[in-house]
């Protein structure tokens, strides 16, 4: 770890610490009507909480396939120009079939959801 | 002392406010916005100050209960001409400020809100009993305690339960009653809700609040339109008056869509009506055309067809199928003024706020061009609802179609719809 | 290669980046606001409405919201602040003016940005209320898309520079900038820029349309937090916009960091303008574009840029 971690680290935490001590102290006690959710005057029969329909769930799978691709990504850039055309043409090929997988998806209209 | 510093800078910030309205609300756009040492909060746990305006049927009392306890503290209460049946103000709000009908609420808000945070005046205290809606019973099998979200059952109120999704799975279905006091709904409507995610399933509207044979209202609505159903008014009154209406829905739309301050700019025209050129509403819907993704957002959102909505006397959302349905055709003034109805295709969202700011102009023009001409007397009228008559209020029929256009729209295009509509909900519990 | 400040001076001098940067973001943000709705104000009545906001909102309590989760009701807004200020950290201020300009710079800024997700979902999650809830929701999908253009055009911009470090990018673009010689990168970029700060025309999580939305149910202390921990991410990311397309700390005359700030408060002026001026989008239109033209686009962008250094 470089010190340019360690910076990136202390810095982080103490955001998050300025963060806390913001807001963590002067939370006064409330009534439970003062709690309830806001729903516009009335309260809620049910816990917000519940199993969502994530309608997106086609396009969330499909971003796993391209983050894993941007991990490919990221050394590749790096020695690009030392490889040369080599690095390119493999990249490209690549990334073409993941293309034809968007295509694809988005034929089957994986992307919207209404 | 270091104390009273920090607090005197915080009595600079400008006022957040929390609107509450009922029937016959007064309109307060211009009031508040002049300045901008108010601000209109979305929620009342961004708001210092409740300002309640309008007569409130004993039905809606508890909701504006409720959400007075849901303002953070320091809190307090502004009545500008609000009523309440069977109780004085002072029978609903512990300490309210109360605004005289000539009385300047944009004063009386920011002095409030100065004396709440300098500490002369105390938060007001919550007005609804400190009981817990599902106290805690314990673990077992008797008491509904538990730990974890979808693992076990965590305490308080009940899970959803499992309903069949328009996918074909069967997942969570959120029963909501939503409403009367959001920002983006019109005053009194409630929307009884089946979300499942952010799609609604199911929608159905709740009853009309203002339609209760208490007449709360202090005197009848005293609408230019509804005066012009019994005798003549000028045809100028009644443009203007259409034109500032239409600009103040523009204005929902705009904060809806997250265009606060065009909004702001839309309701300072509409409070300055009579002085506003047509050139200036012209020069706001070229800016909203020009950014083009208010029209990408809006169309196809909330679509009526022409044959559900022809012949209902529906006025505006009529014409924006490209039906020119208007009584002002049938009236000899206006022909002498060379009206003729303005009509939009696709009858979606998109079109109803094109054809709103498109006919703001065309009103500002036969305001100026109307002379002394009067209309009106015949008992019916186009009003900016539709054509109204004493025992037709077109809002109704817009209401009984909403649901059909709720179900299976997401969150964002239930409110675009809903602020693209006009529900004016007093005008419908006028008949 | 270059002489990174000493570990204990690098908050000291974020703070004293950072807090001026968000401060005066959120005077042009309430005076652009005034503009944009014909309201006059006064000059003193404009520099002072941050600092009296910020003041009447930590005299407003936050009582806590109806069975909560209650360690992420009061991590969220602490660690956006936390990444916020992170992200500041890795753009480097001048040639000798480093806080933590890691060789992998990119990465780290990418994966600030990333949890950005988290920390908006666990916002939005943690009320354990309708509205907070779906902005939640509505943010991931969101950032599922913009995440991929974002680090695609940073990619491309490393590719000349043979290196993931930024101020390696900033030193390759001393005969052209960036913005000129991949000009698809900085559009893509302040696109994936609205979405990450959730602005204007991307503000889904905290949209009027859903009461606040992830807001909904926050007060006082918290949400100033939260509020500044967004000015504070916007500065972050046109701070990198200006480092890697704009040329950084180059420029002739004036000393770097000047340089740096001019043209971060340029693109901080773009950001502020179009969240004023542009309506919000549908969020499932934005996601089908996103998929289908703007991680093309990027792509191509990489791919050209990748020719253009061969």
């Amino acid at each position: 770890m470089s010190a340019a971690h360690g910076a990136a680290l202390i810095v982080f935490s103490l955001g998050l610490c300025a963060g806390l001590a913001v807001c963590a102290p002067g939370r006064g006690t409330a009534t439970a009507p003062e709690r309830t959710p806001y729903l516009g005057g009335y309260a809620p029969e049910t816990h917000a909480w519940s199993r969502f329909h994530v309608r997106y769930y086609g396009m969330a799978l499909l971003f796993l396939a391209f983050d894993m691709e941007m991990v490919f990504m990221y050394p590749w850039a790096v020695v690009f120009a030392e490889e040369g055309m080599i690095a390119f043409v493999e990249m490209l090929m690549f990334i073409v079939i993941l293309l034809l997988g968007i295509l694809y998806a988005w034929r089957e209209r994986a992307l919207a959801w209404a | 002392m270091g104390l009273t510093a920090f607090a005197r800078l915080a009595a600079k910030a400008p006022a957040p406010v929390f609107v509450a309205r009922g029937a016959n609300a007064r309109s307060l756009a211009f009031e508040l916005s002049g300045t901008g040492d108010v601000v209109l909060t979305q929620t009342p746990r961004h708001a210092c100050v409740l300002l309640a305006t309008g007569a409130f049927p004993d039905s809606m009392v508890p909701a504006l209960r409720q959400i007075h306890d849901q303002m953070s503290h320091p809190r307090g209460v502004v009545l500008a001409g609000a009523h309440f049946r069977g109780h004085g103000p002072r029978g609903v709000f512990s300490d309210p400020v109360v605004v005289t009908p000539e009385g300047d609420v944009h004063d009386a808000v920011v002095v409030l809100h100065r004396d709440l945070i300098l500490g002369r005046r105390p938060s007001a205290p919550p007005l609804l009993p400190d009981r817990d809606p599902t106290p805690w019973r314990g673990v077992g099998p008797y008491g509904q305690g538990g730990k974890g979200m979808t693992g076990g059952t965590p305490y308080g109120r009940p899970l959803a339960g499992l309903a069949d999704d328009r996918d074909g799975l069967k997942l969570d279905a959120l029963e909501l009653r939503l409403g009367p006091f959001l920002p983006m709904f019109p005053p009194g409507l409630t929307l009884t809700i089946k979300l499942q995610g952010d799609v609604v399933q199911q929608a159905r509207v709740g009853d009309n609040p203002f339609r209760t044979d208490e007449r709360v209202s202090v005197g009848a609505r005293s609408s230019v339109f509804v005066r012009a159903l019994s005798g003549p008014v000028t045809i100028r009154e009644l443009e203007h008056a259409r034109a500032a209406h239409h600009l103040e829905r523009v204005g929902e739309a705009l904060r809806a869509a997250g265009l606060g301050a065009l909004g702001e700019r839309a309701d300072r025209l509409a409070a300055n009506i009579e002085r506003v050129e047509a050139a200036a509403v012209r020069r706001l819907h070229r800016l909203l055309r020009r950014s083009r993704t208010l029209a990408w957002a809006t169309s196809g959102v909330g679509r009526l067809e022409p044959d559900r909505v022809a012949g209902r006397g529906l006025g505006l959302v009529a014409r924006a199928c490209g039906l020119p349905e208007d009584l002002r055709t049938q009236d000899g003034a206006y022909n002498e003024l060379g009206f003729s109805p303005l009509v939009e295709g696709g009858g979606d969202a998109c079109a109803r706020w094109r054809l709103r700011l498109a006919e703001v102009a065309q009103s500002l023009l036969l305001a100026s061009a109307a002379g002394t001409r009067t209309t009106g007397g015949t008992g019916s009228v186009e009003s900016p609802w539709g054509s109204i008559s004493s025992d037709h209020a077109p809002v109704g029929s817009l209401l009984e179609l909403l649901p059909g256009m709720l179900e299976g729209s997401d969150w964002g295009d239930v409110i675009t719809t809903i602020v693209s509509l006009d529900l004016d909900l007093e005008e419908a519990a006028r008949t | 290669m270059t002489t990174p400040l000493p570990l204990w001076l690098a908050p000291a001098v974020v703070a004293s980046v950072l807090a001026p940067a968000v401060y005066l973001t959120w005077v042009l943000d309430r005076w652009v606001g005034a503009r944009v709705a014909g309201r006059r104000t006064s000059l003193g009545q404009t520099l002072a409405s941050p600092l009296a906001e910020a003041a009447q909102l930590m005299l407003q309590s936050s009582p806590r919201a109806e069975r909560p989760d209650r360690v992420t009701w009061l991590l969220a807004p602490a660690s956006l602040s936390g990444l916020a200020v992170v992200a500041v950290a890795t753009v480097p201020l001048g040639p000798m003016l480093h806080i933590a300009d890691a060789p992998g710079g990119i990465v780290l800024f990418g994966a600030a940005i990333a949890l950005v997700m988290v920390a908006v979902f666990l916002h939005g999650w943690s009320a354990n209320s309708l509205f907070p809830l779906m902005g939640g929701y509505r943010f991931i999908a969101l950032a599922l898309s913009f995440e991929m253009p974002l680090a695609l055009v940073l990619i491309a911009a490393a590719l000349p520079a043979e290196s993931l470090r930024f101020s390696d990018i900033v030193q390759s673009q001393v005969d052209v900038w960036n913005v000129v010689r991949q000009p698809l990168g900085l559009p893509l970029y302040l696109i994936a820029t609205l979405g990450a700060s959730f602005w204007g025309p991307l503000a889904f999580p905290d949209a009027p349309d859903l009461a606040g939305g992830t807001t909904a149910e926050s007060s006082g202390a918290a949400l100033l937090v939260w509020t500044a921990a967004r000015y504070a991410l916007l500065v972050a990311l046109c701070a990198v916009g200006a480092a890697v397309f704009l040329g950084g700390w180059l420029g002739p005359g004036l000393p770097g960091p000047i340089w740096l700030a001019f043209k971060t408060a340029g693109l901080v002026a773009t950001v502020v303008v179009i969240g004023h001026h542009v309506a919000r989008v549908r969020l499932e239109d934005f996601v089908v574009v996103a998929w289908t033209v703007l991680i093309p686009l990027a792509l191509v962008d990489v791919f050209l840029s990748g020719l253009l250094v061969l």
